[in-house]
């Protein structure tokens, strides 16, 4: 992240350039750069006019970050206070330590969801990125047709998680649901088979849906860096004599790193912070079998009045996400960029 | 960018017989996959307009000539008000929308042109609301909102729902001020313009393209969300769309009605369908400018 932050100044002079990559420039912007990203303050900076500059850049972040700090870092730090304390949702409280992350080691409903949620993560990635990268190749080329196929394949995505597990619900009910009835043609299922209510089958279900409506997303990621690669590259390639496959793997998928990167951080980091489609589809059942980790948070919360184990678990969470966020992007952009 | 892709389409119609033959397999494979992608959606249009009797029953000859608009009739009347709940949404969607592309253009406008000092701490604050996942902060905000008396309220969940749409709107904006020409800036400057007059007058065309995109992943955010909406409003008046529907499905309003749910469902999906189709140049714009420098 803290490349962003030093990013303004070579970002705007490569774009003033009409350059396609940022790495054409240093990094830390050079002095051109500085002084284009300068804006409006006069060239000779006496301190009264770099005074106000301050002033008026404050004023105008001001309001972001009084949103930031009262209902994200606010919420954080009250958080981590919480999860110190024996905290019910009404009546007195007190200091209890770390007792509530001892506790967590011995919990043995939120074990199981970490558990469950790896798995789930597990099986839903890869065919998301596979997806995604097959589904980005084919509309990536400007063909006739493409642009329309785009928007068609990334409809499910915009839709939402919410209201398609409501219709997958009605649609997996046995006697009654089309799913049964499709694939009972084929021999897959019979129509009585009862997705929601089994472990195993309610998984499978549920990846289905969740690959089907997130591959579009990995698709849209992954296009538009594909269409960030210079066309020469390919040219020289094929001069080369590469293969279709060849050119993919020698130069796509390097220079794809980025977005990659990025499109694996959004998919697994959504699987880990599942909810919806657990709560409406199968609500965390049977038993608490397919509970994910926000489930457990959630009925922790809200259910049992454990506020304060509830937020011990949402400290892990934040640290796993974050551990998670960080070695995909080290992994995957290594020291390129 | 768009001319790299137009060089590259163009190498490949060098062998125009290959080409024709080869377009129309493309055309036909789009539609394949597209439908995979679609049909499931339409489908679901078609059987949200079967009565009840034939969505709980297993399907027949009759089930696909008696189509009625009877579970839209029964939900936004009467015992199962759903209308409300769509009001609800809307007014959430909108105030989320409106707030979060305001805070986000001053901010953009104020890190892309203007140094100051703590103006990277600033803007590194701002995106650490993008690596706090909200679904991680449930609990203390739910204590801060009780707090401030906020909980049950449409305007505290568009609150939450701005702060944590910012961090992207902040970044599309202070990418759409980079994009405007240094000289135009000067100029403003030496014309005297006030900094507010600025933006008002010679930035607002150049960045409307910017707050449409922040604007239209705000509204979607906030349309389709569901978690913050079951913790934070307890009361049914004040249902957002989605939480109404978990209502409809597990028959707090009688007895299950899929017939019901799958209307609700379908409610819930046309206006993501009609304002992505309209306004998807700025949505993928936005995405594109993320996935670029994200």
């Amino acid at each position: 992240m803290s490349g962003q932050v030093s990013a303004p100044p070579s970002e705007r002079t490569s774009r003033l350039r009409g350059g396609l990559t940022q790495s054409w420039l240093p990094r830390g912007g050079s002095a051109a750069g500085r002084s284009a990203a300068g804006g409006p303050a006069p060239r000779r900076r006496s301190t009264a006019a770099s005074r106000r500059t301050t002033r008026t850049g404050l004023l105008l972040i001001a309001p972001a970050l009084l949103f930031v700090t009262a209902f994200a870092l606010i919420p954080l730090g009250f958080g981590v206070y919480i999860s110190l304390t024996n905290w019910p949702l009404v009546g007195p409280y007190h200091f209890i330590g770390l007792a509530n992350y001892t506790a967590l080691v011995h919990n043995s409903v939120f074990l199981q969801s970490i558990l469950f949620t790896l798995k789930y993560t597990a099986i839903v990635t890869v065919p998301i990125l596979v997806i995604g990268y097959a589904l980005a190749v084919f509309v990536r080329a400007n063909r006739p047709g493409s642009t329309v196929f785009r928007t068609m394949i990334f409809v499910p995505y915009i839709v939402g998680l919410v209201a398609e597990s409501f219709m997958a619900v009605v649609e997996l009910q046995p006697d009654s649901g089309t799913v049964n009835f499709v694939l009972a043609k084929f021999g897959i299922a019979k129509v009585s088979t009862a997705w929601l209510v089994h472990t195993g089958l309610a998984l499978t279900a549920i990846s289905v849906l969740v690959i089907w409506f997130a591959s579009g997303l990995t698709m849209m990621l992954l296009m538009a860096g594909m269409q960030g690669i210079p066309v020469e590259l390919y040219e020289s390639a094929r001069v080369d004599g590469a293969s279709w496959w060849g050119a993919e793997r020698r130069i796509t998928i390097p220079l794809l790193r980025r977005s990659i990167a990025l499109s694996l951080i959004i998919s697994v980091v959504g699987s880990f912070l599942a909810f919806n489609q657990f709560f409406i589809m199968t609500d965390g059942g049977p038993g608490t079998s397919t509970e994910s980790v926000v489930m457990a948070i959630y009925q922790t919360a809200f259910a049992d009045f454990n506020v304060g184990l509830a937020s011990a678990m949402s400290i892990v969470l934040i640290v796993v996400v974050g551990l998670i966020t960080f070695v995909q992007f080290r992994y995957l952009q290594g020291d390129a960029d | 960018m768009a001319a790299a892709v137009h060089d590259r389409a163009a190498q490949r119609s060098a062998a125009p017989r290959q080409r024709r033959s080869g377009l129309v397999w493309y055309l036909i494979a789009g539609v394949a996959i597209s439908a995979v992608f679609v049909l499931p959606l339409l489908w679901e249009v078609f059987r949200s307009l079967q009565p009840e009797s034939a969505v709980s029953n297993p399907p027949s000859a009759a089930s696909f000539t008696h189509l009625t608009f009877g579970n839209y009739k029964t939900l936004l009347s009467g015992q199962a008000d759903i209308l409300r709940n769509v009001i609800n949404s809307l007014i959430v969607g909108v105030l989320t929308a409106i707030l979060t592309s305001l805070v986000a253009l001053l901010a953009g406008y104020g890190f892309a042109l203007f140094r100051f000092r703590f103006s990277g701490l600033a803007f590194g604050v701002v995106l650490l609301a993008f690596m706090i996942p909200f679904q991680a902060v449930l609990t203390p905000l739910f204590l801060e909102l009780h707090f401030l008396h906020l909980l049950n309220s449409l305007i505290g969940l568009a609150l939450f729902y701005t702060t944590f749409n910012l961090p992207v709107g902040v970044f599309v904006m202070r990418n759409s001020f980079l994009q405007v020409p240094g000289e135009m800036v000067d100029a403003a400057q030496i014309d005297g313009a006030s900094v507010l007059r600025t933006l008002a007058s010679v930035y607002r065309p150049l960045v409307m393209p910017g707050i449409a995109t922040t604007a239209l992943f705000a509204f979607l955010f906030s349309w389709t969300e569901f978690l913050g909406a079951l913790s934070f409003l307890t009361n049914d008046g004040l249902f957002t769309l989605p939480v109404a529907l978990s209502n409809v499905e597990t028959g707090t309003y009688g007895s299950v009605n899929y017939g019901l749910l799958l209307a609700g469902a379908v409610i819930a999906m046309i206006p993501c369908i009609v304002v992505y189709i309209a306004l998807q140049r700025f949505y993928v714009r936005g995405l594109v400018s993320g996935a670029l420098k994200g």
